[in-house]
């Protein structure tokens, strides 16, 4: 498994998730984020102590942007053929085994990997089995 | 231009028999693919059948409103009692067994005119894009193994078949064999519920041969329609639909000599019917850019032939040694000498008084 | 090219948003690949996109290791069969192998030359034999247990 390429250090800005307003207070308001609406909210209106909302300052450097903490960024693949695709590119991108394919489909691709010294993400699931 | 391109004519064996063919002017034609799409959703449009649900659906309750005041909301409820029917909302896109929101017609607009003049624009262009190699491995053809394209194949060649096997080992001759085995192996059940209702598989779409209905009679026709993804079609009657599925343009076509032979008489035979012209003769940018014409009227570029660089980052020269000398030459001595590393000897001398009151003044 | 109603500009243009060899993805920031064997670095680009331009490289694995290095036939851009290929054995050395490329590929498209190399190394390198990988170091308790076993 070849490392990622040399890049700038990776920053997030936040590291905790952004909240929906109020679903701290109710079961049926899911914490998946939605801006507020409303005339008079005080989250859409900034007051000071409310929740903070998503904007685009917080978005990451634009060289690290989508990059894993291996500084590899994901590359969904569902065959062999996928993972030869990234034949020139092992330094910059890293397989991940779609969820549908089997376990004996994923061997195959794991074994092609390691030729091509292609990092894959997720090499463990479905082909190990607990002892 | 001053000599037609030619294309050389196949024989049965797959080597070229040497003998050539003016390509017909169709082939010519600007390669449009938004007028190509555009054409092809309308006459795609054509072969639909009408559906719709019941006209009665979700209508057979003599639900009335209750109205206000016995808060629940005002849509029409079902009348009576004794079952649990009775009191339920009807009618409504929103309610359990109601209609359907703005339900279907059999009378909706499922077919789409399109004008002659725009069908016959986009299959020249069609066939315009199926003599381009790179459009038709775009499309996803397997023609790696074709010796040309567009590809002829002589007439005598389809004397016999009739038969598929053929067919199937004349195409394998000429070098199509790879496409057909990939149409074959395409087939795949479809997703969703198209596999009741009479469109159970999907595949991929081979080489169509186009013939010409006079010279090579329809024999052939049972020799290719047994073949998965093998079409044939007339030269006289060729179809958008075939020559460019899906909207994309690149068919792979193969034409027995005398189809493209009948080609420039097939055009020619269309009243009031002139094949488009490109907007720009020569599509090639880079030939017209390097064109002397064109250099001819270019003015000499300004500046050097190194362009100094802008927002360039600042460098700190304390940090950088590079920059420290071009800012002080000097540095370069004083380091070598390690002037910074002297000591003076003995103790500094006091500044004397007059200095201090000149100071003061 | 024998019209002058097509040009590799215009198929470039016709074919860039989707073709048959274009890989798309939505993660990694909506990255695209091709998988078109005369593309030396697998990027969709036009620089890169061998089924379109006039000249171009493929470099693939031959079938008993080694390279096998391929070129269009200037000119016969209508001739998909027409093509030029070198195969370089797996004997051969990696020195002269890249040499060999380098001195097919410089007179051809020059700027391609060092992708082509690149290419050709990392094919090399993936036909080496991969080490099987160590055996994990017990740990924690595990590791006492064996301990204790031995």
């Amino acid at each position: 498994m070849v490392a990622a390429k040399k890049h700038v250090p990776i920053v997030k800005k936040r590291s905790k998730g952004f909240m929906r307003h109020q679903s701290d207070r109710f079961m049926r308001v899911d914490s998946a984020w939605r801006k507020p609406k409303g005339i008079d909210n005080r989250v859409r209106r900034r007051f000071r102590g409310t929740l903070a909302m998503p904007s685009i300052g917080y978005g990451s450097n634009k060289k690290t942007r989508h990059m894993m903490p291996s500084g590899h960024k994901a590359f969904l693949v569902s065959n062999v053929k996928d993972v030869e695709l990234l034949l020139m590119h092992n330094k910059t991108y890293a397989a991940e085994i779609a969820h549908n394919v089997s376990s004996r489909k994923r061997i195959e691709i794991i074994a092609r990997a390691k030729q091509l010294s292609v990092k894959v993400t997720n090499a463990k699931a479905k082909v190990t089995t607990e002892v | 231009m001053a000599s037609r391109p030619t294309v050389t004519i196949i024989g049965a064996d797959g080597k070229a028999t040497g003998t050539t063919e003016v390509l017909p002017k169709v082939f010519g034609a600007p390669i449009r693919p938004d007028i190509v799409k555009h054409v092809h959703t309308g006459m795609a449009k054509n072969k639909r059948q009408p559906y719709s649900v019941s006209e009665k659906a979700g209508h057979q309750t003599s639900a009335e409103s209750w109205g206000t005041g016995r808060a629940v909301a005002r849509i029409p409820r079902v009348s009576g009692g004794g079952t649990h029917r009775a009191g339920q909302a009807a009618f409504g896109n929103m309610c359990r067994s109601g209609r359907m929101f703005a339900p279907t017609k059999i009378w909706r607009k499922w077919h789409v005119k399109v004008n002659q003049g725009q069908k016959r624009f986009a299959t020249a262009s069609a066939l315009a894009a199926s003599a381009a190699a790179p459009l038709l491995m775009a499309r996803g053809h397997q023609v790696s193994t074709v010796p040309e394209v567009p590809l002829v194949v002589d007439s005598a060649a389809f004397s016999g078949v009739n038969k598929t096997a053929n067919a199937l080992a004349l195409l394998k001759a000429v070098g199509a064999g790879a496409d057909v085995q990939k149409a074959k192996a395409s087939k795949k059940l479809r997703a969703g519920k198209g596999k009741l209702r009479d469109r159970r598989h999907r595949q991929r779409r081979g080489p169509l041969v186009v013939y010409s209905a006079e010279t090579d009679g329809k024999d052939l026709i049972k020799g290719f329609r047994n073949i998965p993804g093998v079409e044939t079609s007339p030269v006289d009657a060729l179809n958008l639909l075939q020559l460019a599925p899906g909207g994309h343009l690149g068919r792979f076509i193969v034409w027995t000599s005398a189809a493209i032979k009948e080609l420039d008489a097939v055009y020619e035979s269309k009243k009031g019917f002139q094949l488009p012209a490109n907007v720009v003769a020569q599509a090639d940018l880079t030939r017209l850019i390097n064109s002397s014409e064109i250099q001819s009227v270019l003015r000499t570029p300004k500046g050097d032939a190194k362009t100094k660089r802008s927002n360039v980052q600042k460098k700190n020269p304390l940090r950088n040694k590079q920059v420290l000398l071009r800012l002080n030459p000097y540095a370069a001595t004083f380091a070598k000498e390690k002037l910074g590393e002297i000591k003076e000897e003995g103790k500094p001398q006091r500044v004397p008084a007059t200095f201090k009151t000149l100071l003061q003044e | 090219m024998s019209l002058s109603n097509v040009s590799a500009d215009l198929i470039w243009e016709i074919t860039r948003s989707h073709n048959s060899f274009l890989v798309k993805r939505k993660s990694g920031g909506g990255v695209q690949f091709s998988r078109d064997p005369l593309n030396l670095t697998n990027k969709h680009s036009r620089k890169y996109a061998g089924f379109v331009n006039d000249k171009a490289v493929g470099v693939v694995p031959g079938e008993k290791g080694g390279v096998v290095v391929t070129t269009k036939k200037a000119g016969s851009i209508n001739k998909p069969a027409a093509r030029y290929t070198v195969a370089f054995g797996a004997n051969k050395t990696a020195r002269k192998t890249y040499k060999a490329i380098a001195r097919q590929v410089a007179g051809y498209r020059s700027d391609l030359l060092k992708a082509a190399v690149a290419r050709a190394s990392a094919i090399r390198r993936s036909q080496r034999a991969v080490k099987p990988e160590p055996a994990q170091k017990l740990r924690g308790n595990a590791a006492k247990k064996a301990a204790a076993s031995a």
